[in-house]
């Protein structure tokens, strides 16, 4: 087994371990630091799968952004309310049971697909050239061909603003 | 226009134009239309009988109207006009005329008038389509018309719960015959496939015999003919119906719609020709309605009530003659009836009238001289009905005595014997009657008494004419008339000597009758009293009519009711039918209530659900695809 | 196994480990990163199969799934603020007025 290999195998068990931690943990900051490792080890399983352009910016947006904001948000809601006593809401066992069934479901559609051709196979070593998804390809491919896209989600995030600030406002003219 | 339609639809006419306008228009229109338009339908019947015997014997036949076409099966309204439909409907429209314009006094002061004009006419319009229809079936429409107009007119007065429930039993009453009726219609239709009276006869006469029993038939008919007439063991309606106005027991339950039982039979002579059983029957049951009823007469206080029994007494008489074979001389007596029966009806509307409602003869007495018209009419039409000679009853009571005797189609001794012991209870009750309520010293209350008038003009004219009719109405022998469409029955040559004798003895039974009512009544109740206390128990059991209502009531009545509640509507109705809606509703709001529990308002069991679906749904594809 | 295999199995458990956090965990900021598990288990399962291909279009609609997702986060963590501020908690079971 190549280098390559091994530490996709690395990086894929700690995803896993960060995720059950995340079920298993009773303070939520716990839960927020085995996302954030989880998510970094996907940036890495897309590193080494070549996308390095998708892999910064799964740590910019995602862990930098995204898992910042929840922790800030974690910090400031000191609440010590019944959801730190009690994990567990009810039922457990029939929602892994559910979710076992999922997994089986999802997992024999997902294995269903067919053997591959030489020609894809050659495609699939890791490590593709880094320039082949490097920054520049992707920004040419990005704002060339999907500048409607671009446009578009720009007007979301507009969108998202504006909401979050009438929510906070609202909230806080309640509050007053 | 035709004849015999306009015969029949003059009254109707009078019905719809009283009905709709009379109380509008005043008394005045209604006694105009309401008496008016049946004296046209007379002239029209009159004209009508006079072409016939022009004709040569032969029937008119006019065809109104095509009623319905079913397949290859056609019902026509037609009217059929032979001697004995002709004669009958003579005696409807100019009897029914003379009630009329005797009704126009008797009901003066009534609120009710035009209503009561407008029932009247339709009573004429429904007896008419009966005696001029072609078919059973229009006979039918006929038949249960009259039914319906002698609900609407005996309880008259429906204000009083009593007077409505008399016109009740005497509906529920008909029905019950009127099964045996349409029973025997449909085996007709169904072996016959017509239902015209004149083929039907032909059929029955003809050289192939249908594949109907006659006498079946002929039962089945005859059931509805003792419905209709008041024959054992559905007479129960005709005394109750006295509780209607005395001029409409005059007409319908006495002179007209009681008759139609007698009118149906003696239509279908040929049918009955061939069904010696039934007629045997007819025969037993007339002369044992007679029989009852005139025992049951003997001891009634109520003057309407004698006359009432002795209706039924008299039906029977008729029923007699009719099972006997002798279907003309019924129909000799249902003529000379109708004169004396209205004469007595109306004469006893006019004692009621003169002592302002009073009923029961025990509060009569000495009437003779206040009322001289409505006691010398009254006995007339009494005399009559006795059987005295020359008068019309003489005549076709003799005619039954000795059909009844001798006829080959079943006449015997004993059919005779109690036949002419009715005869002579018949005598002596009507003399009682008339002796108690006209000769006997008076036992009037007071006030009563000095109101005592004799009756308008319009009412005592008709008393007169009436009387006249029983007196002389005899000479016009009808069963011979009838002959060529009725031929009288052989009699037994080896009796025939004994006419003469029993002539005879039927005078000597009716002058014994009016010796008896003499010989008791004579000077008021007390003779009669004494016997009264005498034989109570006797009496007891006739003023109780036999206890037949109440043996109605337990044994049907009450089982019915019984059925009706604990059956029909406890557990029928009530659990079945309202407790499935209630069980379906309550099952309903359960079910929806379990399945509300679903919504637990927790949030991460809907997803659960959710995930439930997509699992649901991923298998799914993938087992399908 | 191959490194697709592997990806997609990892994908897949990834996503039914988020689902069973969605549906066990009772604290409502831990819901919602049980949700963020799912999203970035489905995004695993997009870059695998983008990586293989000889165009960027994969590589484009992963940013934007990542922009999107922002978006969402942006929204749905003062919602949860707002809510737990009504009912003085964080459990999600203190919501459960539509129960019946």
């Amino acid at each position: 087994m190549t280098w390559a290999g091994l530490l996709l195998w690395f990086f894929a068990l700690a995803a896993l371990a960060g995720g059950v931690l995340m079920l298993v943990a009773r303070h939520p900051m716990r839960v927020a630091l085995a996302l954030i490792s989880s998510m970094i080890s996907l940036a890495g399983i897309y590193a080494i799968l070549g996308v390095h352009v998708i892999a910064v910016f799964q740590v910019l947006i995602y862990v930098g952004a995204v898992m910042v904001f929840m922790v800030y948000v974690i910090m400031l809601l000191d609440l010590r309310d019944s959801s730190f006593l009690q994990r567990y809401g009810r039922a457990v066992v029939p929602s892994v049971a559910i979710a076992a069934l999922l997994a089986a479901a999802l997992g024999a559609a997902a294995g269903s697909g067919r053997t591959m051709t030489a020609a894809e196979f050659a495609m699939l070593q890791p490590g593709s050239t880094p320039a082949s998804f490097g920054v520049q390809p992707f920004s040419v491919a990005f704002l060339e061909r999907y500048w409607l896209h671009f446009e578009v989600t720009s007007v979301l995030l507009l969108a998202a603003v504006v909401a979050a600030i009438a929510v906070v406002r609202t909230g806080r003219r309640r509050d007053g | 226009m035709n004849l015999l339609t306009l015969v029949v639809l003059l009254p109707l006419a009078g019905f719809v134009l009283n009905g709709l306008l009379g109380n509008r228009l005043g008394r005045g229109f209604v006694s105009v239309i309401g008496c008016g338009l049946p004296i046209l339908a007379f002239v029209a019947a009159v004209r009508a009988f006079m072409q016939l015997d022009g004709a040569a014997g032969a029937a008119l036949v006019e065809s109104a109207y095509t009623w319905a076409v079913v397949g290859d099966f056609t019902f026509d309204v037609a009217f059929y006009l032979d001697r004995l439909s002709g004669l009958m409907t003579l005696i409807v429209t100019g009897v029914g005329s003379l009630i009329h314009v005797y009704s126009t006094g008797y009901m003066k002061d009534d609120p009710g008038y035009a209503r009561y004009f407008s029932y009247l006419n339709l009573f004429l319009f429904f007896m008419l389509l009966l005696v001029l229809g072609r078919s059973l079936l229009v006979c039918f429409v006929g038949w249960e018309g009259v039914g319906l107009a002698s609900y609407l007119l005996i309880g008259f007065w429906f204000e009083d719960p009593a007077k409505a429930a008399a016109g009740k039993k005497a509906f529920i009453t008909n029905r019950v015959g009127d099964t045996g009726f349409l029973l025997g219609m449909f085996l007709i239709y169904h072996a016959l496939g017509t239902l015209d009276f004149d083929a039907v006869n032909e059929a029955f006469q003809g050289p192939v015999p249908p594949a109907v029993s006659a006498s079946l038939v002929g039962v089945l008919l005859f059931i509805g003919a003792t419905g209709k007439s008041a024959q054992i063991p559905l007479h129960v309606w005709l005394p109750d119906a006295m509780a209607g106005p005395t001029p409409v027991s005059a007409l319908i339950h006495a002179a007209t719609m009681v008759t139609a039982g007698v009118y149906l039979v003696a239509r279908l002579n040929g049918l009955y020709l061939q069904a010696p059983e039934a007629s045997q029957l007819i025969a037993v049951v007339g002369v044992a309605t007679a029989f009852f009823a005139a025992t049951i007469a003997l001891v009634q206080t109520d003057i309407k009530k004698v006359l009432a029994y002795s209706t039924i007494s008299q039906l029977g008489f008729m029923f007699l003659a009719l099972g006997v074979g002798a279907y003309g001389v019924a129909v000799f007596h249902v003529y000379t009836h109708a004169f004396f029966k209205a004469c007595l009806f109306l004469g006893a509307g006019s004692v009621i009238h003169a002592l302002g409602g009073e009923q029961d003869v025990r509060r009569m007495g000495g009437l003779w001289r206040r009322i001289p018209f409505t006691f010398w009419t009254f006995a007339i039409a009494t005399a009559a009905i006795a059987g005295l000679p020359p008068l019309a009853g003489f005549f076709s009571k003799d005619e039954i005595l000795w059909y009844a005797f001798a006829s080959e189609r079943g006449g015997s001794p004993l059919l005779w014997a109690v036949a002419s012991f009715t005869a002579l209870l018949t005598a002596f009750y009507m003399f009682r009657l008339l002796i108690l309520a006209f000769l006997t010293p008076s036992r009037m209350a007071h006030e009563v008494e000095h109101h005592v008038h004799e009756s308008p003009p319009s009412m005592t004219a008709v008393l007169v004419v009436l009387a006249a009719l029983s007196a002389v109405g005899g000479f016009f022998h009808v069963n011979v008339f009838l002959e060529p469409i009725m031929p009288l029955p052989e009699t037994d040559h080896a009796l025939e000597h004994l006419e003469l004798p029993l002539i005879v003895l039927a005078v000597a039974t009716g002058l014994a009758g009016l010796a008896a009512a003499v010989y008791l009544y004579r000077g008021g109740l007390e003779r009669a009293d004494g016997l009264a206390r005498r034989y109570s128990g006797a009496h007891r059991l006739l003023s109780g009519k036999y206890y037949v209502d109440e043996l109605y009531e337990a044994v049907l009545g009450r089982p019915l009711h019984w059925v009706s509640e604990r059956v029909f509507l406890d557990i029928g109705d009530r659990r079945l039918i309202d407790g499935s809606l209630h069980g379906l509703a309550a099952l309903a709001q359960r079910g929806a209530g379990r399945l509300s529990r679903i919504e637990t308002g927790s949030l991460q069991f809907y997803v659960w659900l959710v995930v439930l679906g997509a699992f649901a749904s991923l298998a799914w594809v993938w087992g399908h695809g | 196994m191959d490194s697709t295999r592997l990806l997609l199995a990892l994908a897949v458990t990834l996503v039914s480990l988020g689902f069973v956090g969605v549906m066990v965990r009772r604290n409502a900021l831990v819901l919602l990163m049980c949700m963020e598990l799912m999203l970035n288990g489905v995004i695993l399962s997009l870059v695998t199969f983008a990586a293989r291909s000889a165009t960027l279009d994969g590589a484009v609609l992963v940013f934007l799934v990542f922009v999107v997702a922002a978006a969402e986060i942006a929204i749905a963590i003062p919602i949860v603020l707002l809510l737990a501020r009504q009912r003085r908690t964080l459990d999600v079971g203190a919501w459960s007025e539509l129960k019946g």
